[in-house]
């Protein structure tokens, strides 16, 4: 894992400009101290390599650690996917690691009553009391015949999730392993997935496109690969055109050469609008998607074209499309709709055209997680298609190769219990949650729905919980639901670091080992057109007694069930988590973390097998370096063989209709049923077209005149570093707010007609709550809108995230207690974004 | 001898503010305090223009090491607690500093309280009421018995702050005492030793190139060559050493 020679001299380029005067020279000549008797430098210390969970960028880190302690943080320089750098998360994990706030022994709750602001009266109990109460409450439902009563709720992961998430539950005898996934994400990937069969996140082409079309995202903010788009960005913007469309001034917007403040919910017009410009005017990129037969361009608008005048290359339904939804979407119907001159549009596209095929369309969940997402997300998808620029250099890319071991097979160790079918506590499948990962009803997951499943009792009771990593009541929409449905719970079990807003409703508390700091996992990811396997590992010894949740805690619990006597569980866990270099089975909890690690990221470093990427040497040499990088991905390796239906770009969606089709056939309706059920506009074949829904609100405009904008800050951690001060001091990073402080952001045209000055408080009122805020007035945002950063509003925590822990008084609001519960249905996800949420402001 | 100078590229820069937190754990600075920042790197951001035509921009601050440095003129001690390294960084001495914040009250970039105004400060004075790291001194428990404490914290980790990068310079404490004066000194103890500053280090954007302006080859004198500076407050005649290179909008 040694830096090429060239990498090195590019990395060491401005260090060279010191070495020039302070280094070439002997060593301290010219940058000599004033007292040269006095000793100058650093103290000794070791970079160790571990992986940063701030956000889904997954970026591979080091850590110095200086006499046991981590004392600073910088990227990992062997990683090809982040050339080195870490943003701002990375940093502010030593004041996680080092937070005085966590907690360091397990709870047990003593006060029944459950809720906010009552005091869960914990007190201190043993690891071994602990685990003896949850084995306890596990078996009395395992033999009462309620084991499928129990849920398992998994927040942010590493790989290393198969062994609490699936293994345990599975084994145990639940179905309710519930995953976070769709909390914020997941209704992108089904524009990729009805358009061109791709299930995951892009990655793109950044260094060699043309044109940057970012859309629904800020991707110097968040999103999935944060340091190389900031590492890039400025390069990128001297060779390339950069266009961000979202409905408030972003990071990358700031810096973009366009701006297109669309509408929130509107991005579907747009999105159609353009590829309207680019079939009229002749621009779509024809070694991708094919020509009318006789070479003259039939796309009149208004006027319908014969599906059988165009020959399609690798795309299917083109026409389709065009007659279904494109042919009298003008950029002037749209104008209006999305609130950008029509001139604009036609700019974009035109731009976009001389362009291609190297344009990435970059689409985010802004654009994506609404009401009726999918179609949005599909229409914007589509655009990679009609300009050829998916799997094309300069455009959009997906992913490569990543070589671990699976996990072992369950089968063996599931009892009839065990093997007994339920639907889930998040009611994935029901007739209204198609939920359709991958095209297949119910394989999706409606996480932010379990709530309502359990307050429903819907489709059965649910008793016991275990959760780890996660803060449903802080980061699901609608969070007072969770209040009330955790509440309802007769057990349950939170894995967490801080006593965070989940915490005050359990029954048990354990406390955590951190991530990146303090655990074991490996964990995938991608950028630069490199996709890795990158390594988290203890860089110190654990503050306290705690433990790793995705492997050491369900160890623990296993054998405590082994020893009521159903042992399945802790023998799946002996018998196939064996030291793959010594084949020694695990003794021990701490054993079981670490070999289960070695055992799923074996093939990156023990040589058996050959593959293209990095060649790693022994464990000890993947320890080191902390990330294995796949080689380069190659272009147009998709070409030809999408996973679609019909293995081509499909503009008209026979992956969708055929995935509507079984989801109706389920339930015996027709699919116009399913999408009336579901909230969908499209009835017939529009609904396997992308095109435009109007944005559904909750709120009429008359009573709620404001659409309210949720935005992502660059420095949340998933809501975890709130009770950091470097997150208070620094908050001001995020454009327009203010440091130690949570604002209201508004454009000073309302402000003014409102009365409005900085400072003043305000009242907001949603269809869902009220509450009471301070005012920024911003220019950054369109009039009519209001915008507030996610990330303050914690009640609990800590002492530096909120107001007032004890008496549960938020710093500021939490903009998910404003938002109400609705879902892109299709997908699953949580709706956050697409102006679905009305508001009105008075001044207090 | 070199007159060490940094050039930043707002073309570059994101204003993500990593070298602001990256300096914080390399330079130990504390939390804000009684108006005092302690923030070494720091931020100021500029926006106009009406909705949707707006121009935004972020500067990157730090200490401009001027050449005629207006805390070195107003330090009155013998020898001076602020002075002039013949590198021509301006260092600031702890054991001769009697904090009587004539620097900083003289330094056009600082501000003596930032509760009564001021964007940020260069030099943030350390009272003499309160040990630094108050909150790692702490000792009371959120939940007794079951969360730790700051004071708790620091001690299991062995150091306070429990994240302090242990470093010497002959100047300076890693940590420094109450009743002085404190600012960045250009990672000195780094430079010395061939290492960027933590600021240019960890810059993700690369925005940030540290050299001699007085050696014609170095790449801070080729980028002040093929590109337009500017630096903050040139009015006042301190002749800074932080340039600023290229907009950091398109506008």
């Amino acid at each position: 894992m040694k830096l090429k020679r060239r990498d090195f001299l590019k990395a060491t380029a401005a260090v060279s400009a010191v070495a020039m005067v302070g280094c070439g020279a002997p060593k301290n000549n010219a940058l000599a101290p004033m007292n040269p008797k006095k000793a100058i430098g650093e103290e000794p210390g070791e970079w160790i390599s571990t992986t940063c969970q701030g956000c889904t960028t997954w970026d591979p880190i080091q850590v110095f650690v200086q006499g046991g302690r981590a004392v600073k943080v910088r990227g990992n320089p062997n990683s090809k996917a982040n050339c080195g750098t870490c943003c701002p998360r990375a940093h502010m994990g030593l004041q996680q690691l080092y937070d005085p706030d966590r907690v360091k022994v397990p709870m047990k709750r003593t006060n029944p009553k459950k809720g906010r602001g009552v005091d869960p009266k914990f007190v201190p109990i043993s690891w071994d009391e602990a685990l003896d109460m949850i084995a306890d409450k596990l078996m009395e439902l395992r033999n009462n015949g309620e084991a499928h009563k129990y849920m398992l709720n998994r927040g942010r992961y590493t790989y290393m999730r198969d062994i609490i998430y699936d293994a345990m539950t599975k084994i145990y005898g639940s179905p309710n392993n519930i995953s976070h996934s769709a909390i914020c994400a997941e209704a992108e990937k089904s524009g990729a997935f009805y358009t061109h069969g791709y299930w995951d996140y892009r990655d793109y082409d950044l260094h060699n496109s043309k044109y940057v079309l970012i859309w629904g995202l800020d991707p110097l903010v968040s999103n999935r690969q944060v340091p190389f788009t900031i590492k890039s960005f400025g390069d990128i913007s001297d060779k390339a055109t950069i266009t961000v469309v979202d409905p408030k001034l972003n990071a990358s917007a700031a810096k973009a050469h366009n701006w297109l403040p669309v509408i929130p919910g509107t991005d579907g017009a747009l999105a159609v609008a353009l590829a309207h410009v680019l079939l009229t005017e002749d621009l779509w990129y024809k070694p991708f998607v094919g020509d009318f037969k006789d070479s003259v361009n039939h796309f009149k608008a208004g006027q319908t074209v014969d599906a059988d005048s165009f020959a399609g290359k690798h795309t299917h339904g083109l026409v389709e499309w065009w007659n279904i939804e494109l042919k009298d979407k003008t950029p002037e119907w749209a104008s209006e709709i999305v609130g950008i001159p029509a001139e604009s549009i036609y700019k974009t596209a035109r731009e976009m055209a001389v362009a291609a095929p190297s344009v990435c369309v970059w689409m985010g969940p802004g654009a994506a997680m609404h009401v009726r997402g999918t179609y949005t997300a599909m229409a914007i998808e589509a655009l990679c298609g009609i300009l050829g620029s998916i799997d094309n250099i300069g455009g959009t890319m997906m992913k490569g190769k990543t070589h671990v071991n699976k996990m072992p097979k369950l089968d063996a160790y599931k009892d009839a219990t065990a093997k007994k079918k339920f639907k889930k506590i998040d009611q994935r499948g029901f007739l209204n949650f198609p939920a359709m990962k991958k095209g297949k009803s119910g394989s999706g997951v409606v996480t932010n729905n379990v709530a309502d499943g359990i307050l429903q009792k819907n489709p059965m009771e649910i008793k016991m919980g275990i959760g780890y990593m996660n803060n449903f009541p802080f980061s699901g929409t609608g969070a007072q639901r969770w209040e009330e449905a955790l509440s309802d719970l007769e057990f349950y079990v939170h894995i967490t670091t801080h006593a965070s807003e989940m915490s005050q409703f359990a029954d048990i508390v354990l406390p955590s080992a951190i991530t990146t700091f303090e655990k074991w996992g490996y964990l995938k990811s991608k950028g630069n057109l490199h996709s890795q396997v990158s390594l988290l590992q203890p860089v110190v010894e654990p503050m306290w007694d705690v433990k790793i949740d995705e492997t050491e805690i369900p160890y623990l619990i296993a054998e405590k069930l082994a020893a009521r006597g159903f042992d399945n569980l802790f023998r799946y866990y002996k018998e196939n988590f064996n030291d793959p270099e010594t084949g020694k089975a695990p003794t021990n909890s701490k054993e079981f973390a670490e070999y289960a690690v070695k055992y799923y990221t074996a093939p990156s470093w023990d040589g058996k097998k050959s593959f293209p990427g990095d060649k790693i040497k022994g464990l000890e040499e993947f320890k080191k370096a902390g990330v294995w990088n796949d080689a380069r991905l190659s272009y147009k390796k998709s070409w030809g063989k999408f996973k679609t239906k019909t293995h081509k770009f499909e503009f008209y969606s026979e992956t969708l209709k055929q995935a509507l089709g079984k989801h109706a056939k389920k339930h015996h309706v027709s699919i116009d049923k399913v999408l009336d059920v579901c909230n969908y506009e499209a009835r017939g074949d529009k609904a396997f077209v992308p095109h435009y829904e109007t944005p559904f609100r909750y709120g009429s405009f008359e009573e709620y005149p404001f659409t309210f904008i949720d935005h992502r800050s660059r420095l949340n951690k998933e809501g975890r570093s709130a009770n950091t001060t470097w997150y208070q001091e620094f908050k001001k990073v995020d454009l327009g707010d203010e440091s130690w402080d949570d604002v209201l952001k508004i454009n000073p045209d309302d402000g003014a007609k409102l009365g409005l000055k900085n400072g003043d408080m305000v009242r907001i009122t949603s269809t869902n709550a009220s509450f009471v805020i301070k005012v920024k007035l911003w220019e950054g945002v369109r009039p009519g809108n209001v915008t507030k950063c996610y990330g303050q509003g914690h009640w609990a925590y800590g002492r530096v995230a909120a107001e007032d822990y004890k008496n549960a008084k938020p710093k500021g609001f939490n903009n998910n207690e404003l938002m109400p519960a609705d879902y892109d249905r299709i997908s699953g996800s949580t709706a956050r974004n697409g102006g679905f949420c009305g508001v009105k402001i008075e001044k207090v | 001898m070199a007159k060490m100078a940094m050039v930043i590229n707002l073309k570059k820069c994101a204003g993500c503010g990593a070298c602001g937190i990256a300096c914080k754990t390399e330079n130990n600075t504390r939390d804000r305090k009684d108006g005092q920042s302690y923030n070494w790197a720091d931020f100021i951001f500029k926006m106009d223009g009406k909705f949707p035509d707006l121009k935004f921009a972020t500067y990157p601050v730090l200490c401009n090491h001027c050449t005629n440095a207006a805390c070195v003129d107003a330090c009155p001690v013998t020898p001076k607690a602020m002075f002039k390294t013949k590198d021509g960084i301006t260092m600031h001495n702890d054991e001769r500093c009697i904090g009587c914040r004539s620097c900083q009250d003289a330094c056009p970039y600082s501000v003596m309280d930032q509760r009564e105004g001021g964007d940020y400060s260069v030099i943030s004075f350390n009272s003499d009421e309160a040990a630094p790291f108050e909150y790692y001194r702490d000792k009371t428990e959120l939940i007794p018995g079951c969360t730790s404490s700051g004071a708790e914290i620091a001690a299991k980790a062995g150091a306070t702050p429990p994240m302090m990068t242990a470093y010497m310079h002959p100047e300076y404490d890693n940590v420094r005492r109450e009743g002085i004066v404190e600012k960045c000194i250009l990672c000195s103890h780094r430079l010395a030793d061939c290492k960027e500053p933590y600021c240019v280090e960890t810059c993700p954007s690369g925005a940030r190139i540290v050299g001699d302006i007085d050696d014609p080859n170095s790449k801070v004198s080729i980028l002040l060559k093929t590109y337009e500076s500017e630096v903050l407050q040139p009015e006042k005649g301190t002749k800074p050493n932080v340039y600023y290179i290229r907009n950091y909008n398109m506008k």
